[in-house]
């Protein structure tokens, strides 16, 4: 098993606890989506799990080892990184300085530079604009460099929150095509997506969550079938064309 | 006229220096540190007495105030930063913990050393290079020299080395900075200890340009906040523009008005500056 969640409580500053005992477990090289309505603690678990909020109780083991409250750059050090919802970028940094940020934990500069041109085999609009400040970027741009930048330490696991979050449809799908080939990276993908219908076709497994606990869980193929979807969204069965 | 701009210029040069600390704290860790100035007259202080107890010059107690003030300020953030870390008001609350701090300071100050005016007195403090029908104040070009070979070396810190893009990085997307595997703690307490160092070396050269006492740092702090103000908050480049014009400025003002108004120049500058743009020179406007 690569990670395990275990009876994880956790909130923000004083307020109350978004995530209630949640657990579930991941396993190697697949991937994973969290889906629920809004206020579910999605966002919230990735953020734990990332080492960006510390859980109140439980615990979070990667790799069989204990790893609850490592900060993010400890965590990164293990292979576990994190591509947030909010814009995340250095905006006065260059596309370049952006990428070149995304190893910092990388001593070995012509890795660094492997890498980089790595991420403009993925990406090529960000080699167009490698020296462009990243902040003059469509969102869509920014979104791969993003998750280009992520890629740069190479890691284990990648936990993306709502990539498609304000995005044009046809950048929308450049991104879930990548993200449909992460696991051919060897890269264990948890993903967080409003777009039901989108996360579950690119993940092989989801999760389902409600008021900071798992309801459910199973096959993404299956889990789209499931009338408990509908009721838990909008009380009723899902319209799926 | 060049005489004037001659003044204003090197004068600009050491507020440039004074200003470059406060920047960068406010730049890394969104701190507005009010006790800047207090921290700037207990280097002034040191130099003070390395001078008259031992004979040190200013600029060569440069080499002590800066490590002393590096490690003053790791410990002061280590020991009173940290604990505000993660509340809901963190920069409300920083502002008044700066604030108490200068207090304390200013009120130990007093104690120890009365509130007697002071200043070195180095033999270049009070002599001029003549070029033709320009005088140039030695101490004065010393002293911006030395501020503005200090502030190249933090840019070039800050562009050219790991540490000053982490640095840079946590000035523009703190949370970016964790993901991609930034020590905030340990970056933010170094910037603070560097902030604190240039402080310690901006009190070295105040203590033989002007004169000082204890509570004189809240001028400092007024006449500081209006600099990075101008220059954008958080901006080095900024700062240094920043305290350039609005020394040439009062400078000026000065000659033409009398040295009295000279500081108001500042504070006018500050209230234009924030009607008409308030990200300052160059800030950027913040979108909700």
């Amino acid at each position: 098993m690569l990670l395990h969640v275990d009876q994880v409580t956790a909130g923000y500053r004083s307020g109350p606890d978004i995530l209630q005992g949640l657990s579930l477990d991941i396993e190697e090289n697949r991937t994973y989506c969290i889906i629920g309505p809004n206020g579910a603690g999605k966002s919230t678990l990735l953020k734990v799990i990332g080492g960006l909020l510390t859980a109140r109780s439980g615990s979070i083991r990667f790799r069989d080892e204990e790893v609850t409250g490592l900060r993010p750059d400890q965590l990164l050090g293990r292979g576990v990184c994190f591509v947030p919802q909010d814009p995340s970028l250095f905006p006065k940094m260059t596309v370049r300085q952006n990428l070149v940020m995304g190893a910092f934990l990388e001593d070995d500069k012509s890795v660094v530079r492997s890498r980089i041109e790595e991420a403009f085999g993925l990406f090529p609009v960000l080699a167009e604009k490698a020296n462009q400040a990243a902040g003059t970027l469509s969102g869509g741009q920014q979104q791969m460099l993003l998750m280009g930048r992520a890629l740069m330490i190479k890691p284990t696991m990648m936990m993306i929150d709502e990539p498609s979050l304000g995005l044009a449809p046809q950048a929308a799908d450049q991104i879930f095509e990548t993200i449909a080939g992460l696991s051919d990276l060897g890269i264990t993908t948890l993903l967080v997506e409003q777009s039901v219908e989108r996360g579950l076709n690119v993940s092989d497994w989801a999760f389902v969550l409600d008021l900071g606990q798992k309801r459910f869980e199973g096959p993404s193929d299956e889990i789209l079938e499931d009338p408990r979807i509908g009721e838990l969204y909008m009380g009723k069965a899902p319209r799926i064309e | 006229m060049i005489q004037i701009l001659i003044l204003g210029l090197l004068l600009g040069g050491v507020y440039a220096l004074m200003a470059s600390g406060l920047t960068l704290l406010f730049g890394v860790m969104r701190i507005v540190n009010l006790a800047h100035g207090a921290l700037m007259v207990v280097a002034a202080y040191v130099s003070f007495f390395l001078f008259t107890e031992l004979g040190i010059d200013p600029f060569l107690s440069l080499v002590v105030t800066m490590p002393t003030m590096f490690l003053v300020g790791v410990v002061v953030y280590r020991w009173l930063f940290t604990r505000l870390e993660g509340t809901d008001r963190y920069s409300e609350m920083t502002v008044l913990l700066t604030f108490g701090l200068a207090l304390v300071i200013e009120g130990l100050l007093g104690y120890f050393f009365t509130g007697i005016f002071r200043s070195t007195s180095p033999g270049y403090a009070t002599n001029s290079f003549i070029v033709g029908d320009l005088f140039i104040p030695r101490g004065q070009l010393y002293g911006s020299l030395t501020s503005l070979a200090l502030i190249l070396g933090l840019w070039l810190f800050l562009n050219f080395t790991k540490t000053g893009y982490a640095i840079q990085a946590l000035t523009q997307n703190r949370t970016a900075a964790q993901i991609v595997g930034v020590n905030v703690r340990r970056v933010s307490t170094l910037s603070f200890g560097i902030g604190m160092a240039l402080a310690g070396a901006a009190g070295s050269l105040l203590s033989y340009l002007f004169t000082f006492f204890p509570g004189q740092h809240w001028q400092w702090i007024a006449l500081l906040l209006s600099l990075i103000v101008l220059g954008g908050l958080g901006s080095l480049a900024g700062a240094v523009v920043g305290s350039l014009l609005l020394a040439v400025l009062a400078a000026f003002v000065s000659n033409w008005l009398g040295s009295t108004w000279s500081p108001m120049t500042f504070y006018l500058a500050l209230f234009i500056i924030l009607l008409v743009r308030p990200q300052g020179l160059f800030g950027e406007k913040e979108t909700v």
